[in-house]
């Protein structure tokens, strides 16, 4: 064949193959789905402009909102409202509901959960979902205000779920951590985007989860992905610009204090120690304690010897410079997937200042937050892989896995998932959402690769037994003081009011409320889909609302396998009394 | 072409057609080469740069109609024609390449003889479109992030029937975001 006929032959099949574009006429452009929803004035009053780093700091003098994502930096999840209480809470009923469809490819196919706690101010909530949307709602009608959604790039590499665990609001702007772990400022007053930065690589497996936390004119946020094997970090940017002010490895390079507990090598590059649960802050002592989590790989230690610094941590940190002044190991050399991220719920007893934090290694610890020393380690969950001293906090390990798997309690999502614990200022109590829930661990090395998970094992809790608890504790003994059995595990947030109440909801889809003194049940509403998410309180024109998102999903086959089938949903509601 | 040498190659064709590897050289076939489309070449010659992690997704899933790149316009804009073939319930490409972050504007063409919709991932939120039969309709969307987005028509269930469309930014994240180690194994 002659290179001409060639030639022609190929042209042949170009103008075979040619699109045919049809120049038919122009009819119709596009407009935001939004502006095909007639009930959304776009606009929400200007009440976040208001809220000042002073506000922030005396959040619990302001019973009616919920300003930070615990409610107040202290992490108590404590309201002192009372309207709603033991006499009166059994004619709780339905105020309102707030539901969203769910269209996007990431949540169809990811495990999506309606994880958030909303942020209530003057009257205004403010609420993430899933796939990056921020909803504006009136707080006493639930009527949607404006909506907000980040694009969400379907190609995001998830550690667990497609969730996202709320935003945070501050002087006229609402803050957003995405799934591709980007920071996003919104102006509080119409859901636009003000800023948004980079804190995160997506191709290396980054991603955020968590609600930012605003500290005096920062932002802070950390990212998800110690399952991709990364370096763990916590970053803070300027709140009014969004200029970048500092970034604070949880994994020091060599020749850097801690890198000594990590061997020769690049294993620190791969060291994990996300930081992916909100922290919570003294101002007085001006200081942020973060939980971080687990090393990479996640299941097989080898490769890593030495404890591993700052994984499974507390880190007390510096807002002014990111610095680390002191540090907790909850967990050292963790090969279970035992994550430090636990909220660290602040107190103050007998004139000291004390952090409580209920690890997801099954131990309650009380340290003195001014230094970080251990006052008290005490079990509060099915524990077996280990022992610690209650007094000296020396660890002696049991049980790790094996290449031939080997029976371990707790499962990979601990003995408390990172569903958040509440504090009661009336009863002196702590309320906890226990998981029992064991696991086969297996070694199971593999080479590390960029974007790709990073786990040398795995944990199977399917085929053990897996129920729940909520429990009440005492910190002056850390002993149980009482203690309620649920069919599934635990995993959603309690809240406690000074109307005697502890609330939280169950798995199966129930909000409940308890009398905080006993653990008596008073009240039950099935939501409709289970409840992974934060209930919280505030009130509108003198009328005490409970807020709870229901939405079953995230992580559920690391702790409740037997649920992974159950109903999804994603609704908001809110209830008060008639 | 003398007789030898179509007897050569007709021997070669059968031994390679009966070996499973030969696939690729059954490409060679008239009819196959009369269906590809070169929105389709582009895409296969396009995907081993990109799909490591995502082939199923891309590969598999979203590919069948093709690949285009969007090209700018004196004003500047990113710019697409996207088909809607009669029949087929397919994007014409399917992934449309943004060689960067910024502001594009896909045009639909319908030539089927129902309505069809688009609703296409943009920042803040979704574009909404509707597209009418034997008509033009024009949809602006502004995507700030490298990744990779969907888009697809939410008329009866066109979006599982095949119209569904990925747009990919180009573009990766900021050296002041990446992690601070050495360059590490990639898969």
């Amino acid at each position: 064949m002659s290179s001409r006929s060639l030639s022609i032959g190929f042209t042949g099949l170009l103008l075979a193959c040619a699109s045919g574009y049809q120049e038919y006429p122009v009819l119709t452009q596009s407009e935001p789905l939004t502006a095909r929803d007639a009930r959304i004035p776009r606009t929400a009053p200007a009440v976040a402009a208001g809220v000042t780093p002073e506000r922030l700091v005396r959040a619990r003098s302001e019973p009616q909102n919920w300003l930070t994502y615990y409610g107040a930096y202290d992490a108590q999840r404590f309201s002192t409202l009372s309207q709603i209480n033991v006499e009166n809470v059994s004619r709780l009923r339905p105020a309102w509901t707030f539901q969203h469809p769910i269209i996007s490819l990431v949540a169809s196919l990811a495990t999506y959960g309606f994880e958030a706690a909303p942020i209530v101010v003057d009257g205004v909530m403010y609420v993430s979902g899933f796939d990056g949307y921020v909803w504006a709602l009136d707080a006493a009608s639930g009527k949607l205000l404006w909506q907000y959604q980040h694009s969400i790039p379907v190609d995001v590499a998830l550690c667990c779920g497609n969730i996202n665990r709320g935003v945070a609001v501050a002087q006229g702007k609402v803050y957003l951590a995405t799934l591709n772990a980007h920071l996003v400022a919104l102006d509080a007053r119409t859901g636009t985007k003000v800023w948004e930065q980079t804190f995160g690589d997506m191709r290396a497996g980054e991603s955020a989860t968590l609600a930012p936390l605003v500290v005096k004119d920062l932002v802070v946020v950390g990212a998800s992905g110690a399952e991709y094997g990364v370096r763990g970090h916590l970053d803070a940017f300027d709140a009014a610009t969004g200029v970048r002010r500092w970034r604070l490895y949880t994994v020091p390079k060599a020749g850097e204090p801690g890198s000594e507990t990590w061997p020769g090598g690049n294993a620190w590059a791969t060291g994990g120690g996300a930081v992916w649960i909100t922290g919570s802050y003294d101002p007085e002592l001006d200081l942020m304690y973060w939980g971080t989590g687990n090393p990479g790989p996640v299941f097989h230690g080898e490769p890593r010897a030495g404890s591993n610094l700052y994984t499974n941590s507390v880190i007390a940190v510096d807002p002014d410079d990111g610095k680390i002044r002191w540090h907790y190991q909850f967990t050292p050399h963790d090969v279970w997937d035992y994550d430090g991220v636990n909220e660290m719920i602040l107190f103050e007893r007998d004139g000291r200042k004390l952090l409580a934090h209920f690890d997801k290694n099954g131990f309650f610890f009380l340290l003195d937050r001014t230094d970080g020393s251990l006052v008290r380690a005490t079990p509060f969950g099915r524990v077996d892989w280990g022992r610690i001293d209650d007094s000296t906090g020396a660890v002696t390990v049991l049980r790790t896995p094996t290449p031939e798997g080997s029976q371990i309690c707790p499962g990979p999502a601990g003995a408390k998932e990172w569903s958040h614990a509440a504090f009661s200022r009336q009863t002196g109590l702590f309320y906890v959402p226990v998981v029992e829930a064991c696991a086969n661990f297996r070694t199971d090395p593999a080479p590390f690769k960029e974007g790709m998970t990073y786990l040398g094992g795995r944990a199977d809790v399917a085929g053990n037994p897996q129920i729940g608890f909520l429990k009440a504790f005492d910190p002056a003994t850390g002993r149980e003081v009482w203690s309620w059995r649920s069919e599934h595990p635990m995993v959603g947030s309690v809240l406690t009011t000074a109307g005697g109440l502890v609330i939280t909801g169950a798995p199966t889809g129930e909000l409940l409320a308890f009398d905080a003194r006993d653990g008596r049940l008073l009240w039950r509403y099935q939501t409709g889909s289970g409840i992974h998410g934060n209930p919280i309180t505030y009130s509108v024109n003198g009328t005490q609302y409970i807020a709870v998102p229901s939405g079953w999903g995230g992580w559920v086959k690391g702790f409740a396998p037997e649920l992974l089938g159950a109903s999804r949903g994603s609704a908001l509601f809110a209830f008060s009394l008639p | 072409m003398s007789a030898g040498r179509i007897a050569r190659w007709a021997f070669f064709w059968s031994i390679c057609s009966s070996i499973t590897g030969c696939n690729y050289a059954k490409l060679a076939r008239p009819n196959v080469l009369g269906q590809l489309h070169p929105d389709l070449v582009g895409l296969v010659n396009f995907l081993p740069s990109i799909d490591h992690p995502n082939e199923a997704t891309l590969g598999r899933l979203i590919g069948t109609g093709g690949l285009k790149e969007a090209e700018r316009d004196s004003a500047g804009f990113m710019r697409v024609r996207v088909r809607i073939p009669r029949d087929q319930f397919i994007w014409r490409p399917s992934v449309v390449v943004m060689p960067e972050s910024g502001v594009l504007e896909l045009e639909f063409s319908n030539e089927d003889p129902v309505v069809h919709q688009a609703i296409v991932a943009s920042e803040g939120t979704k574009q909404f479109l509707d597209i009418l039969p034997r008509s033009r309709g024009v949809a602006r969307i502004r995507l700030d992030q490298p990744g990779m987005y969907s888009f697809g028509c939410p008329v009866g269930n066109h979006a599982g029937r095949g119209m569904i469309g990925i747009i990919i930014v180009r573009g990766d994240t900021p050296d002041e975001a990446r992690l601070d180690r050495p360059p590490m194994p990639r898969p």
